[in-house]
Formats: C-alpha cells, structure tokens, sequence
C-alpha cells in the first residue's frame, strides 16, 4: 500500500515526497565520502605517525585506554574491543563499567569519570585515546592532561574547529574532522580509528 | 624500495579510501528503500512502539550507539524515542547464554520485552549471527517490523527490510552501517514531523 502512494508517503499530517527524501540522503552519503577523502588527504602522514608510535608502546608492553561520551563512548568500547578481540593486544574501554562511572559521576562530578580511571589504571607507556565529536567535552580535557602527567601517549579524535582539545598541550595526535555535521564527524572518526587500528596492526607485524 | 615513500603513503590512502566510497556508493543506491524503512519506522513511533537493536561484538558498540542516538538526538529540538540496545543489560545477556545458550540471547530478551508495535534492529557484519537471525525472528513472530543491517553478500538472515553494506571488510561495513543508522534516524524524524 505504500507503494500505491509513490512518490509520496502520506505520513498523516501532511506528504513527504520521497524522491527529495532520497535526493538528500543521496547528498549526505556523497558528503561522507568526500570528508573522508578530504581528512586522508590531510592527516595521512599524522595517521601513519600516530600509529608508529601507539605500535611501540604497544611493542613495549603498553595497553591502550578509550573514552569518549554519548556515541562517541560506543566507539571508544568499539575500539578497545578491535584491539583485545582482533590483535590479542590490550585494551579497555573507560565507559564499560556503569558502576564506576555512576560511582564517579554521583559522588565526585561527570567531569572526573575519566581522569579518575586514568589515574586508577594508567601507567607510563600506555596510550589514552579520546574521541568527542565537538573537541569540547569537559571530561576529556582533565582525562588528556591526566594521562600527560601519567606518561601516556596521548591521541584525540575531534570534529568541527577541535573545539577545546584544538589547544589542549595535552594532546601528542589530534585529528580534526572539518564538518558541522555531528553525524558526517562520527563516521569519519570511526573510519579514522579503524584506519589507526589497521596500520598499528600493520606496523606491529612488520616489527 | 622502487617507490618513494610518498607514493607508497599516497597507494596506500587512496586504496582506504576506495575500500569505503564503493559501499558508500551503493549505499546511496538504496536511498529509496532508506526512506520506505523511515517511514514504517515512524508509523510504529506513532503508535508508541520502542526500538529494540541488538548486534554482537563490534556491532554491539552499535546498538548501544543507535539506543542513544534516539533517546537523546545530537540534533536540539528533535523529540526523544524510545529505544533500548539488548547487550547494555550483561546480567541477562550472560544469564540466558550460560542456561541457554548464546544462540537464544537476543530471541529471549524480545520474547520479554517486545510488543507488537515495536520495532527491532539486528545488525551483523557478515549476516550469519545465528542469535541475530533468532532475534529478528522472534520480534517477527511478536507482529514488530524487522530490520536488519548486515554486510558481505548479506547472509542468511531473515527480515522485513535487509540493507546490505556491500564489503567484504568487516570494519568497513561497521562504517556504512553508521552511516544508515545515522540516515534511518534521520528520515525516521522527517517521517514523524510531516516534512522533507
């Protein structure tokens, strides 16, 4: 009975026309394909740098701490996840346990959950990854300046103009993903890391 | 050693490159099949049904992403939907796989917590899982419209709607499915709000 309907799918109200529905979805996977083209074109040699240096920590016995909020911890988990179930190599996602973030969140502040789990479980040689779509979020900041204190090798993933992580001193690699659009820096950052976790996988390997 | 290593820097990002904008592309091919999920989608939202997303190792991370995606949008001023990612709650999922098996997980957990007038979303990377496909079964079974989002030449599974990322790389299909959650929330909403 939809189909009956075509090109226009009553929705109730009022008609939503299904071919410019489909023109613009068309527009924004287009977008997705050029912002990764344009961020390859622009961090490539950062990219295989980043991953030269997580290697060796990596090499040297170093594990790998992520984090980030929203859906940005859903890809920190994803990430940790890559590196354990993948390359056998160690990692762990900061936002896995509920009752250390809700401990933290109740009886400090949001603001430490993850600085407080670097202090906790970081040591010198280990590598924190952070990814926020706006560069800004208040508990990355004191996490990077954490892990600097700690000795980590220190990566952010960010979107828009960086945002604050754009002039954190605490960030050794920072990837910008130059949108406005929340989702088109979400994906674009899941493809930065899978890139990162491929080209460590690789540089370990070639070792 | 023939090459420069600019060049090798240069053969290596333009195959990473490739490896996704050819999915992408036929992601972009599917743009009406997209908008016709959309709008059944917001025919269930209307009638008060909640979406269920269920998926396993990496494309757990997914469905919790989905979860929130809806509950709390990114975009301000974008009305809240009810949806819940089956993997947040381990006590259950590690309780129904140590008595029944993994392969019941995600069956048993909508056979609770489903209703007719909900939606469920399986992802697979390479369409196999098998507590996948019995998820997706079971909410059919209850009346809820199925989706799945899987991968590779799409496997077995089973659904209403299958959208396919077309690679053989299981994180570049992760990357399109991304992508079609992001469109299948979007539309969803353009769906609930009358206007293109």
């Amino acid at each position: 009975m939809t189909e009956s309907l075509y090109p226009f799918l009553c929705t109730g109200q009022s008609a939503v026309d299904l071919a410019e529905v489909a023109a613009s979805t068309r527009a924004k996977i287009a977008d997705a394909i050029a912002l990764r083209q344009q961020v390859f074109d622009f961090d490539a040699e950062l990219l295989e740098a980043c991953a030269e240096a997580m290697a060796s920590r990596f090499a040297a016995g170093g594990r790998l701490l992520a984090f980030g909020n929203g859906g940005s911890s859903t890809d920190a988990q994803d990430l940790a996840s890559l590196f354990v179930s993948s390359s056998q190599l160690p990692a762990f996602g900061l936002t896995n346990d509920i009752a250390v973030i809700t401990a933290l969140s109740n009886d400090v502040g949001f603001d430490v959950v993850f600085s407080r789990q670097i202090a906790t479980f970081g040591r010198a040689g280990d590598i924190a990854v952070g990814l926020s779509t706006s560069g800004s979020s208040t508990n990355l900041l004191p996490a990077f300046a954490q892990a600097r204190r700690r000795g980590l090798l220190t990566v952010g993933l960010a979107g828009g103009d960086g945002g604050a992580m754009a002039s954190s001193p605490d960030i050794d690699h920072l990837f910008v993903v130059p949108s406005s659009s929340v989702h088109r820096i979400q994906e674009t950052q899941t493809t930065l890391y899978h890139v990162l976790w491929e080209l460590t996988a690789a540089a370990l390997e070639s070792r | 050693m023939s090459k420069a290593p600019t060049t090798d820097r240069a053969d290596r990002f333009n195959e990473l490159s490739q490896r996704r904008a050819i999915p992408l592309t036929d992601l972009a091919g599917h743009a009406d099949d997209i908008a016709r999920i959309c709008h059944r989608m917001a025919e269930r939202f209307r009638a008060g049904g909640k979406l269920v997303v269920f998926g396993n190792g990496g494309p757990s991370t997914d469905a919790q992403h989905v979860a929130v995606e809806f509950v709390h949008p990114v975009i301000v001023g974008k009305r809240a939907l009810p949806a819940v990612s089956l993997t947040s709650d381990v006590a259950t999922l590690t309780g129904v796989a140590a008595r029944a098996g993994f392969a019941e997980t995600f069956a048993h957990q909508i056979r609770c917590l489903g209703e007719p007038s909900d939606i469920a979303l399986g992802l697979s990377a390479d369409g196999s899982c098998e507590n996948v496909a019995r998820g997706l079964a079971a909410a059919a079974e209850l009346g809820m419209l199925t989706v799945a989002l899987t991968g590779g030449d799409g496997g077995p599974i089973v659904a209403d709607h299958v959208l396919v990322a077309r690679s053989a790389d299981p994180l570049v299909v992760k990357e399109i499915h991304v992508t079609a959650y992001h469109l299948l929330w979007e539309l969803t909403h353009v769906f609930l709000e009358g206007a293109a």
